[in-house]
């Protein structure tokens, strides 16, 4: 075989592994991080430099095989976790910079999975992903904002997205479009492919202010007769790659919730001396919900192991412990409160910025109520129809 | 106690002349503090802001390094507003010692405390026997019962004679779920899926939320087996009323074309009550007589001279290979190379109890849930199971008549009453082929 053949290798030369990667992340998360958390929530500064900094250690590219060595999703979460510990809002934006290398790696186009990959995972190229609205798609429950007519090379697409994060005027993320026959009919298949914010045909628009997440860098995409060719296309059609990337999409949000419902913990802990005599009477106490975050932790890293199993059990599996995830962070975030009372009240407190982070974590794509229809579906005998 | 400040600090602190007269008297001062004791901490009544004497409070105009002597009586609490009389010297704490006084104290949680009852999975006759017979020993128990279905009560041996008794498939429900919820005081959680059990936290994770148990009882049965090369969108499996009426439906009024794959119990009961329905039926097995199972009681040979004047096809010795809709029909092709063409096809090839909660739970399991064989208790304490979904000494028997007994057992186990054991015993096999029923031992 032609060496020129094969998949671009992915160089990840100084991206850092296993413990040593978690300790890098603590130290920025614990560093320059959580000097800008309160700029982050209050007045949206998007913490670009950060970020890089994350991506540089290889926070953001565990996840993806490369010269650093073999995917490991369980190191990925972990990192995520631990940033999320400090600024749930930063690993927000982590989750969306992993899924996008994820998508580059996994597109299978050269051009994608070469240079644009290569400066993703370094940090040097930001973005994120759109599938908020195809994931919903998928699981019948609202239908695709995007259309792509077929023209000569490629489409044009258009429609608008609403809500896509971690972007800037020079990033860019995974979009999905349904495509229309020439006629105008609907067909059966959709087209995913790597939009560029800086691209003809692409409109940004600032969104209303966001609870918790005013600094992740989210904007309206508003698309007119948007051309994407070959170059740009990750799946055509997009039904067997989302069935591949799948639980590995939602399987990396845990670590949003992992680290959030750890740093709820934590402030628990720290009024513990002073307020544990009246503590006692809450439910939710820190050390019942550390034993639960551990369990599902080691839940999650048993999962991480084989992200890309497409059994429609592994799935439910991994649909079930985001939701445990969510529901988790939503009782300590809410019971770290409880436990702090009014220091816990105050604007600057970060116990009352976890409260907005856990809604988060609980309301985005997959929510809460989306995983538990989607696991019923899946959980339900198909027969004839 | 005394601590020698470090020598490239006082080198510094001596050698530099750029130094402003009040950064070197700030030194001095902090030189000076350093040298007399370590920094102490302060914790605010109040609000429980901490004030390390270190640190300052650069924002209220207390440098790093102000001792909680040398600030000024006007300071305020940066959080709450008070005044340093308000605040206590503070120590902070090892997250072990944290630990080991919450530990100490009373009552450490809700889940402890409260009476969360009885969670039942599965809404099918053992599930609903296990409520009823709980609620006769108890009128206050807290009973949950989570199913995928509706919970509506029916037998389900008439899906096997409704067309002889000219039943309207529809009209097989003998009392609603919700009827029967009401009358049992029983909470009913109706097409909800049972997802996980976490034992440690005994809790039932359910797509309709997460249920806290005092014990749980699996009677959630067994799921018709659907064997390789079979899609689940082209075949029927009958094993619950809701498809059952959705065959029903799709047969209609007119003669059909069913073809059945397998001709255990189900398969030759339903092959038998849809051809009195008036449709023309095939059944097919790997075995060359029908209830092979029973062969040295010559069921088959029985079954085949009572069909003689029905319009049953029996094909034996065959392999399905393959399942395809051509058209508005189904095309069925055997490993041997035969076909057949049908409107419908119907697959009876056995149950396996789904696996899913059990594993969660690390529940052992030989063939179905290991229950013991007196107690039906499962290998987890607080779970329990019974009905379609057990084994008991690695043996499955999915018939109706055990099931009182077992709910007789399992309610006592429970409520924490004297258990009369519950007895395996081998099950008569009462074959509801119309034409000539049969008894099978």
């Amino acid at each position: 075989m032609n060496p020129a053949d094969l998949p671009p290798q992915l160089h990840l030369d100084r991206a850092l592994r296993g413990d040593a990667l978690l300790a890098a992340v603590r130290e920025i998360a614990q560093g320059p991080l959580a000097a800008q958390v309160e700029a982050i929530d209050r007045t949206g500064y998007y913490p670009c430099a950060e970020l890089q900094q994350l991506a540089a250690v290889g926070a953001m590219s565990a996840h993806l095989d490369s010269t650093a060595g073999p995917a490991d999703y369980g190191l990925a979460i972990r990192a995520m976790a631990e940033a999320s510990r400090v600024c749930g809002a930063t690993g927000f934006m982590m989750w969306c910079q992993a899924v996008c290398g994820l998508y580059l790696q996994q597109s299978g186009n050269p051009t994608l999975m070469g240079d644009v990959l290569q400066r993703h995972a370094s940090g040097a190229g930001m973005g994120g992903t759109a599938l908020s609205n195809p994931m919903k798609s998928y699981a019948q429950i609202e239908s695709l904002l995007l259309k792509a007519t077929p023209v000569e090379g490629g489409y044009l697409v258009n429609g608008t997205l609403p809500w896509v994060s971690n972007l800037g005027p020079d990033h860019y993320c995974g979009a999905i479009a349904a495509v229309v026959e020439a006629d105008g009919a609907a067909s059966q298949r959709e087209v995913m492919f790597l939009l560029r914010c800086d691209a003809p045909g692409v409109e940004m628009r600032e969104c209303p202010s966001f609870s918790a997440m005013e600094g992740t860098g989210t904007y309206a995409l508003r698309l007119k007769d948007h051309f994407i060719g070959t170059a740009d296309t990750m799946a055509d059609p997009t039904r067997p790659f989302i069935a591949r990337i799948r639980a590995a999409f939602v399987m990396l949000q845990c670590g949003m919730a992992v680290g959030i419902t750890q740093g709820a913990i934590d402030s628990m802990w720290a009024v513990e001396a002073q307020l544990g005599h009246v503590n006692q009477f809450l439910e939710d106490r820190p050390d019942a919900l550390q034993a639960e975050l551990d369990a599902l932790t080691a839940r999650v890293m048993q999962l991480a192991q084989t992200p890309f199993d497409t059994s429609t059990d592994f799935f439910i599996d991994v649909l079930d412990a985001r939701a445990h995830g969510a529901e988790l962070c939503l009782r300590a975030a809410q019971s770290a409160l409880m436990h702090q009372g009014a220091r816990g009240y105050l604007m600057s407190s970060d116990v009352q910025r976890r409260v907005r982070e856990s809604h988060f974590v609980a309301i985005v794509t997959p929510a809460i109520k989306h995983l538990r229809k989607e696991i019923a579906r899946l959980s339900t005998e198909e027969m004839p129809a | 106690m005394t601590r020698a400040l470090p020598t490239a600090t006082t080198q510094s602190v001596t050698s530099e002349f750029v130094l402003s007269a009040a950064s070197q008297a700030l030194c001095d001062a902090f030189a000076d503090a350093a040298a007399q004791a370590p920094w102490q901490s302060y914790i605010c009544n109040a609000c429980g802001y901490v004030y390390h004497e270190a640190d300052g409070d650069p924002d209220g105009g207390l440098p790093p390094g102000t001792r909680l002597a040398d600030i000024p009586d006007d300071w305020a609490c940066p959080l709450c507003g008070v005044t340093k009389a308000d605040f206590s010297p503070y120590e902070a704490p090892t997250l072990e010692a944290l630990r080991a006084q919450a530990s100490a104290a009373p009552a450490a949680s809700l889940r402890v405390r409260g009476e969360p009852g009885v969670v039942i999975v599965g809404a099918g006759r053992a599930g609903w026997q296990l409520a009823e017979t709980l609620r006769q020993h108890s009128a206050t128990l807290p009973i949950t019962l989570v199913t995928a279905c509706a919970g509506d009560r029916y037998d389900k041996p008439l899906l096997s004679v409704a067309m002889a008794r000219q039943l309207d498939p529809l009209a097989l429900v003998s009392e609603t779920g919700r009827d029967a919820a009401h009358r049992l005081g029983v909470t009913l959680l109706a097409h909800t899926h049972a997802v996980r059990i976490c034992a440690d936290t005994r809790q039932l994770r359910t797509t309709r939320g997460v249920l806290r148990y005092g014990h749980l009882a699996l009677a959630h049965g067994a799921q018709a087996a659907l064997p390789p090369g079979l899609p689940a969108s082209l075949c029927w499996r009958i094993n619950h009323l809701d498809a059952y009426q959705r065959l029903r439906q799709h047969l209609g009024d007119q003669p059909k074309d069913v073809l059945i794959i397998g001709a255990g119990l189900v398969g030759s009961e339903l092959a038998n009550d849809l051809a009195l329905g008036g449709h023309h039926i095939t059944l097919l097995d790997t075995a060359t007589e029908p209830l092979a199972r029973w062969h040295d009681q010559q069921a088959g040979p029985q079954l085949l001279d009572a069909w003689k004047d029905l319009s049953i096809r029996f094909e034996g010795g065959l392999q399905v290979e393959q399942v395809e809709r051509v058209g508005s029909r189904y095309r069925v092709s055997t490993t041997s190379g035969r076909r057949f063409a049908a409107d419908e096809v119907v697959v009876a090839a056995g149950l396996l109890p789904p696996h899913r909660l059990a594993q969660s739970a690390g529940l052992d399991w030989t063939h179905g849930i290991a229950v013991d064989a007196g107690t039906l208790q499962t290998s987890v304490s607080r779970i329990h199971a019974m009905g379609d979904c057990i084994s008991i000494d690695g043996q499955c028997s999915r018939y109706i008549e055990p099931i009182a007994r077992q709910a007789r057992t399992l309610a006592a186990a429970i409520l924490g009453q004297p258990v009369a054991p519950y007895e395996h015993r081998a099950a008569v096999v009462r074959v509801k082929t119309t034409t000539r029923p049969l008894t099978l031992h």
